[in-house]
């Protein structure tokens, strides 16, 4: 028979373990730092898995924009991308009675779509597990909810992505060599790797109504005349690589060029051992931009997502609109000409990338990234770009966007690598692209 | 218990017995024999893999009787360390006389050692070569000459062989004959060659690099390089050098192996004081990364057979993940407009055909994968009187790792290479390592050798490089040395003893080359010849005891040994006692006859100089059908030209007609008086789209006037495009109409005309051999019925999917009156078809598997016996297929990635499940979600295809088999086949023509043989080396370049007859190249 107060203490107890088991979670707090930190991430599983520049574009813009909806979704600052973007249908909204932590659920929905994209997953999700046990440890409810709804949009985001005919291109007939048109684009040495991504241009764009729309005009006829422009412009390629290698290591141009080298696979050969020395892709170089402008203007949460994802709209657009006009004009190399007929132990500063000379990618997204974000972070926005000092590369200042963009342009001349109507008609060919995205997308209110 | 143990005990003794007593060669243990040699390396700051890019090749070894004991010495050369001497005692005990012998060495970085008597003296001397003037190394080759008493007077300068250069290896030789030996001095270059450049690179002459003649004159030694047309460009990496005679002219000839893309030399000697380079003459291809190399007689014809060495691994796991071959575009880059030949990644053997191009029969020898592979040397280490070949291999770091190459080596080196010249030896050791097993090959008939690695020698893993053979112990077989990295050198002592017999032959030639360098011998024992030369620099870096040596097995006495002395004057021994070591003098010697090659007395084929006015000549289009579908086996379009023979404008003579690739013109060329002559046929021409495979000029529509009908295919089209319709025309008044013919879109290889119907019509079968962007897939093949000139399907036909069709043949097999059909193709067995008075029912006539790639089928009585026997051309022997009936080649079809286009997967058998052909890059350019599943290749490396594929997959994927690859004949005994292979001279490339025809006009029939095809990756490489061959019964074949036929090299695809001027003429069509008529001379 228990006695009254025993009985006292028991109920008391009770109420006590009643009112625990509700207990009170401190909110899931994310940073911006969180989500540039998801960015490095991915930029490091995709330097491992050696994405080519065209693919990796395709690689930051899925996910960005799968947080970047869901970021609309409570921001009234920014807009949804349905139905800006033609073919994209509207997410799944998040269920009323759970409360999602949006910066949250983005997150999570930008680091599982990144998960997918790249090969070695081992990366991401090692880094994810350890950032899941953490949230749960602080509110296992909030983030639950969060989580399932961030793989929702993943999910919608990831059936709409493989709709994009890479899944198609994947198996399309490779480049074919031929050795005996001079003008036609061949391998180039070290490695002499086949054309890449030849097919990049079925690739569906966002805001471009087809990959020939900004097509420029055509190069210089190939001639090896010399009078013609071509052969001029070849000479100018030879001539200036001349001038800088004597200046030496100091020399200004060559501490540009290999700034921007951005090549993911720079093969080394010693007899038969082979090394790769690998870097981030031009579009990778150009959402570091976008990361070094965000915190220097110490923007939010909502508008550093938004600027990973204007930009990295233009950038994948940027991609298909070069890749259409490099694998239309097959324009051969310099440096397979310059070995020919100048000089054939001459190499370029920079290691030849393998797939056709016109338009000079750098060029093409260095102009559309950097109009974009003058359009987010203003005309005069100056910065010190660090983004290659991992790489070994010290870091540049730059007073605009802009200026950052035309020395990318130039820059290939100076590796040796373009002519220079690629690098100039290429520069404002990007520059079109990003004056369409940022005409085109009503993103902040 | 105990009991238990004892059989356990006696078990393992047992086996260990039967292992011992198959060991050929046991190692002697230091200890006894003194001999305590180590190659250690060190790297440095300058000297380690990054900085050169030979830091792995290894020393040398030279083995000779030093002071002319009879006790054979051994030298070594490390590249570091001091070189060692070691003086034979007896009984296998060495005593090491370096200090005192004077032969320790001033240079830094050595490599090569070769004993030779320079000075003629008869006391060996020994050459040390040495690479100097790069990464801090310092010196110079040095030359000890031998002073008779242990000691040695290093005295290159005064000879003027004191090269500063990147010296390898030199090889003694007396290229002119004036009696003194020579020196061939083998070079390498030290940069990295990024870019290709042009061949022409290699006559730009460079110092440091290139290779030399050394013109012995006297005291001292003259580089005449330049007038004697050798090479010494800046690309040349010299790595391996084999002297022979290898046109039996008298004068000894250099076979020169260069690493990476620089083409091996071939240099034949003139007899003028200079050689002539004509590597593109004799070769086909040769190995990519050439290393060593060994001169000898394999067959037994007394002509050098040639073997060179490259780095292709056995093991899966090391093949899975290391770099593999070119791609086919870069490799026409590089053979189109850099001008370099073709070159493949693994072991080369070349069998001498006696002034005509080699053949080369590596995977068929069963020798072409070795690892990463340095010395080789044919000898008979078990004296049964065939060849046997040791290979030694390894390297102590595989730079051609993909995962390092790819994924690990980035962080560690790159800020290394950048900055300092430090070498991380962590980021190095993150290297797999390169240690293997050396391997021992046995030699048997039929250029076969069987692998006996781990069981006459030991399969310890190493890294083993340059290796010489000799007789260390007196007992009359021989033993090797070899030096190691980073181990002590192996001495092997070879068991064999006298349990078979042995004959060792010295020579006492003039001085002053009393050893008598390039001395031939011919020994006949028992009707069969074994034929050696003398030269000691043999395989890597080193030079062998300067003795010949035959195995005789169980022969007492050698009937008869001619011996041919450098100065091509020769003495006849005869019935020499085996088991014994000859000096021979000269004595009573004759001059030698110029050899001369023997043609076959009874029958040459002449090729004509105009060709009869017929000079066409097939160009392939670009079209590489590798490009669309990346995993296909071999290519499907090109399989053409079609060509036809007949009557076109009804004057009773034979007119040709030739088909040609896309957008090329086919040509139609009437007999004249004197010649063909090329006729335009304006509405067959303009029709120059397709690619035209097969056609047939008959009178299909009864008018007496004969029409043409044109198969068609080519992987560049596809699905229902026009092109691939086949055509027929027909001729009225000289003009050509194009009839209606059934529509079906396919791919034809094969159009056969007979009357199956006997209503006096031309009926036709055609076979279909591929569906385009869907390799795989089975095509339909037809029989059409003619109905005066009006084709329809004929229904309810057996032939819908019926194969990969090549091939077939009418031929009334059960003797009925009516014409049945044979059909044959690829990943099929032949099937036999009855022709029941117009309807076809399949007899099911051949039992055994006998799946194959089968090529060609023609019915000829092979043995005699009255029936006919069918022989049947298959892809052969000498490709990286294996097939067998247990075990066959298997090829997965099935749409693996559902993005609606199909895969093939194609696997072979490697000793223990089935293995994808393809490397992970390959198979990922596919099957995308490959590269995700398998983010490295260490991950992939040793995967079974049951392991890459979900079982599910597999299992609803389309499963085509191959059983046999090796042409042969289906021997008809009572209407019962049984397959019978051909012996190897048929089997070293695909066969695709026969042809019967009397040829030497002896009453019977013979088939002649045409074979080759170009259209595979670099991975197979180019099955070219298949001369031809005539086959006159199941006993007698001769090959074509005995009897004047020039299909070496070339791919043929089809042998006709044709008449001219009432003469039969052999006409031969060439897939992309000239067309070849030739004169029947015994007509």
């Amino acid at each position: 028979m228990m006695k009254l107060t025993q009985k006292f203490s028991l109920g008391f107890f009770f109420i006590l373990m009643i009112y625990s088991c509700k207990p009170n979670y401190d909110p899931i707090v994310v940073s911006t730092e969180d989500f540039h930190l998801s960015v490095d991430r991915v930029i490091d599983a995709m330097v491992h898995d050696i994405f080519s520049p065209p693919v990796a574009s395709r690689v930051f813009v899925y996910p960005n924009i799968a947080a970047y909806e869901i970021i609309a979704q409570n921001d009234s600052m920014y807009q949804s991308l349905e139905k800006q973007i033609e073919h994209l249908g509207a997410i799944p909204k998040a269920g009323k009675n759970k409360s999602i932590n949006h910066s949250l659920s983005a997150l999570i929905a930008h680091i599982d779509l990144s998960r997918q994209l790249i090969f070695s997953e081992d990366k991401i999700k090692g880094f994810r597990d350890s950032l899941y046990t953490k949230w749960e440890n602080i509110n296992p409810v909030e983030f639950e909810n969060s989580r399932e709804y961030g793989l929702q949009v993943s999910e919608f985001i990831a059936n709409w992505m493989n709709n994009d005919n890479y899944p198609q291109t994947r198996t399309m007939p490779k480049f074919r060599v031929d050795s005996e048109d001079e003008s036609r684009w061949q391998p180039t040495p070290p490695s002499y790797m086949d054309g890449l991504e030849p097919h990049w241009n079925k690739i569906r764009p966002f805001i471009l109504d087809s990959a020939a729309q900004f097509k420029p005009t055509p190069p210089p006829s190939f001639s090896m005349e010399k009078t013609s422009l071509f052969y001029k412009e070849l000479q100018e390629v030879y001539d200036i690589s001349e001038r800088i290698t004597k200046k030496g290591d100091e020399s200004e141009e060559i501490a540009i060029a290999q700034f921007w080298d951005c090549n993911p696979y720079v093969s080394i050969t010693r007899g038969h051992l082979m090394f790769a020395v690998k870097k981030i892709t031009p579009g990778a170089h150009w959402i570091g931009i976008t990361k070094i402008a965000s915190k220097k203007d110490n923007a939010n949460y909502s508008k550093t997502v938004f600027a990973y994802t204007k930009t990295s709209i233009a950038l994948a657009d940027a991609f298909i609109s070069c890749w259409d006009e490099k694998y239309r004009s097959n324009l051969v190399r310099p440096e397979t000409l310059i070995n020919t007929y100048f000089n054939d132990e001459w190499k370029p500063i920079l290691q030849t990338p393998p797939f056709p000379e016109y338009t000079s990618g750098h060029s093409v997204v260095s102009g559309a990234a950097s109009v974009v974000l003058t359009s987010i972070f203003g005309e005069n926005f100056d910065f010190i770009d660090n983004s290659e000092v991992p790489y070994g590369l010290k870091e540049r200042s730059y007073s605009t966007f802009s200026e950052a963009a035309d020395e990318a342009a130039i820059s290939r001349m100076y590796g040796g690598i373009h002519y220079r109507s690629a690098v100039e008609i290429g520069v404002e060919q990007g520059r079109k692209i990003g004056k369409l995205v940022v005409n085109q997308l009503n993103m902040i209110q | 218990m105990m009991s238990k143990s004892i059989v356990l005990v006696g078990f393992i003794l047992l086996f260990s017995c039967h292992e011992q007593k198959e060991r050929l060669f046991i190692k002697a243990p230091t200890k006894e024999t003194g001999i305590v040699f180590k190659n250690s390396l060190t790297a440095s700051d300058d000297v380690n893999i990054l900085d050169y890019l030979y830091y792995y090749n290894g020393g040398g070894v030279a083995l000779g009787d030093i002071n002319n004991d009879g006790l054979l010495d051994v030298f070594l050369s490390a590249n570091q360390l001091p070189n060692k001497l070691y003086l034979n005692k007896g009984n296998l005990t060495f005593e090491d006389i370096s200090k005192k012998a004077l032969i320790e060495g001033n240079s830094s970085w050595n490599t090569g050692a070769i004993m030779g008597d320079i000075n003629g003296d008869g006391l060996i001397d020994i050459y040390v070569c040495a690479v100097v003037g790069v990464n801090g190394f310092y010196g110079h080759n040095e030359l000890y000459i031998n002073n008779g008493n242990e000691t040695f007077t290093e005295s290159a300068k005064y000879y003027n062989l004191d090269f500063d250069s990147y010296s390898s290896s030199a090889a003694f030789l007396d290229f002119d004959l004036d009696g003194d030996l020579d020196i061939y001095l083998l070079n390498h270059a030290t940069h990295t060659q990024e870019s290709f450049g042009n061949v022409t690179v290699r006559s730009k002459r460079n110092y440091q690099t290139g290779d030399k003649l050394l013109r012995n004159d006297g005291d001292s030694f003259t580089d005449i390089s330049e007038e004697a047309g050798i090479f010494g460009g800046v690309n040349g990496y010299g790595l391996g050098v084999a002297i022979a005679d290898f046109n039996k002219d008298g004068y000894p000839d250099i076979f020169v192996g260069n690493d990476f893309h620089e083409d091996d030399y071939y240099y034949i000697n003139k007899g003028d004081g200079t050689f002539s380079e004509q590597l593109k003459n004799y070769f086909g291809h040769t190995s990519r990364f050439s290393m060593g190399n060994d001169a000898a007689d394999i067959n037994h014809d007394g002509w050098p057979d040639l073997l060179s060495l490259d780095m292709l691994a056995e093991d899966e796991i090391v093949l899975k993940s290391s770099e593999g071959d070119d791609n086919i575009q870069i490799q026409k880059l590089r053979t189109e407009k850099y001008g370099y030949h073709y070159q493949f990644t693994r072991n080369m053997m070349f069998i001498n055909q006696a002034n005509s191009r080699f053949l080369e029969t590596g995977l068929l020898s069963g020798i072409g994968a070795t690892d990463w592979s340095w010395s080789g040397l044919f000898a008979d280490y078990d004296q049964d009187g065939e060849q046997d070949l040791f290979i030694s291999n390894g390297i102590p770091k595989r730079p051609n790792d993909l995962d390092f190459i790819k994924f690990v080596s980035n962080e560690q080196i790159q800020k290394k290479i950048d900055n300092t010249k430090l070498v991380d030896q962590e980021a190095l050791n993150m290297m797999p390592s390169g240690e293997t097993h050396n391997y021992i090959f046995k030699g048997s008939k039929e250029l076969k050798f069987q692998d006996k690695s781990g069981i006459w020698i030991d399969d310890n893993l190493n890294v083993s490089g340059a290796t010489a053979f000799g007789d260390l112990d007196n007992d009359g077989d021989l033993d090797l040395v070899i030096n190691n990295i980073n181990e002590e050198a192996s001495i092997y002592i070879n068991q064999t003893n006298e349990k078979r017999h042995f004959l060792k032959l010295k020579f006492n030639y003039f001085k002053p080359n009393s050893f008598g360098i390039g001395t031939k011998v011919y020994a006949y024992s028992a009707g069969i010849l074994q034929y050696k030369e003398l030269y000691t620099v043999r395989g890597f870096q080193s030079s062998s005891e300067p003795v010949i040596h035959f195995g005789f097995g169980s022969v007492n006495s050698v009937d008869s040994i001619r011996v041919v002395w450098p100065n091509n004057t020769y003495q006849t021994l005869k019935n020499i006692s085996t088991n014994q070591t000859l000096t021979i003098n000269p004595e009573d010697t004759q001059v030698l006859a110029k050899e001369k090659t023997t043609l076959n007395k009874s029958l040459v084929f002449k090729q004509t100089e105009n060709n009869l006015g017929l000079n066409f000549t097939h160009e392939e289009d670009n079209y590489i059908d590798f490009n669309r579908q990346k995993l296909i086996p071999y290519q499907i379009s090109d399989r053409g030209p079609g060509v036809a023979i007949g009557d076109l404008n009804n004057d009773g003579k034979d007119d040709v007609y030739f088909g040609s690739s896309k957008f090329k013109t086919p040509k139609v060329y009437v007999q004249g008086d004197s010649q063909f002559n090329e006729q335009i046929i304006k509405t067959i021409y303009k029709d120059s789209i397709t690619e035209d495979v097969e056609a047939i000029i008959a009178d299909f529509n009864g008018d007496s006037i004969n029409d043409i009908i044109i198969g068609t295919g080519g992987g560049d089209f596809f699905n229902n495009m026009p092109p691939l319709l086949d055509k027929y025309y027909s001729q009225n008044n000289k003009h050509y109409l194009k009839e209606d013919f059934p529509a079906y879109f396919e791919n034809a290889n094969v159009i056969k005309a007979f009357d199956y119907d006997l209503d006096g019509d031309l009926d036709l079968f055609i076979g279909n051999n591929a569906v385009s962007n869907d390799f795989g897939n089975i095509p339909n093949s037809y029989v059409l019925n003619n109905d005066n000139g009006y084709f329809s399907i004929l229904k309810d036909q057996p032939f819908q999917n019926i194969g990969m069709v090549t091939d077939a043949i009418w031929d009334d097999f059960n003797s009925d009156g009516f014409a049945d059909l044979i059909i044959v193709g690829e990943w099929m067995s032949p099937k036999f078809f009855r022709n029941e008075k117009g309807n076809f029912v399949e007899e099911l006539t051949v039992n055994q598997k006998l799946n194959g790639l089968w090529q060609q089928i023609i019915p000829f009585d092979i043995d005699n016996d009255g029936d006919t026997d069918y022989l049947l051309g298959n892809w052969g022997e000498n490709s990286k297929f294996k097939a067998s009936k247990d075990r066959p080649l298997k090829m997965y079809y099935s749409d693996f990635d559902n993005n609606e286009t199909t895969e093939t997967i194609v696997c072979n058998y490697n000793k223990d499940g089935y293995y994808p052909i393809l490397g992970l890059d390959e198979l990922a350019s596919q099957l995308i979600s490959l590269r995700k599943k398998y983010p490295s290749y260490k991950n992939f490396a040793g995967k079974q295809i049951s392991e890459i594929i979900e079982k599910s997959d597999l299992d609803s994927a389309k499963e085509l088999n191959v059983h046999t690859l090796s042409s042969g004949y289906l021997k008809n005994i009572n209407n019962q086949y049984t397959f019978v292979p051909f012996k190897s001279e048929l089997q070293i490339a695909p066969i695709t023509s026969f042809l019967k025809y009397d040829f030497d006009d002896d009453g019977t029939f013979e088939i002649l043989v045409g074979g080759n095809y170009f259209g595979v990756t670099p991975y197979h490489g180019r099955f070219d080396s298949f001369p031809g061959a005539l086959i006159k019964n199941d006993s007698t074949v001769i090959l074509g370049n005995k009897i004047g036929l020039n299909f070496s090299n070339k791919a043929i695809k089809s042998l006709n007859i044709i008449s001219f001027k009432q003469q039969p003429f052999l006409m031969v069509t060439v897939n992309n190249d000239k067309a070849q008529v030739y004169e029947l001379t015994n007509q």
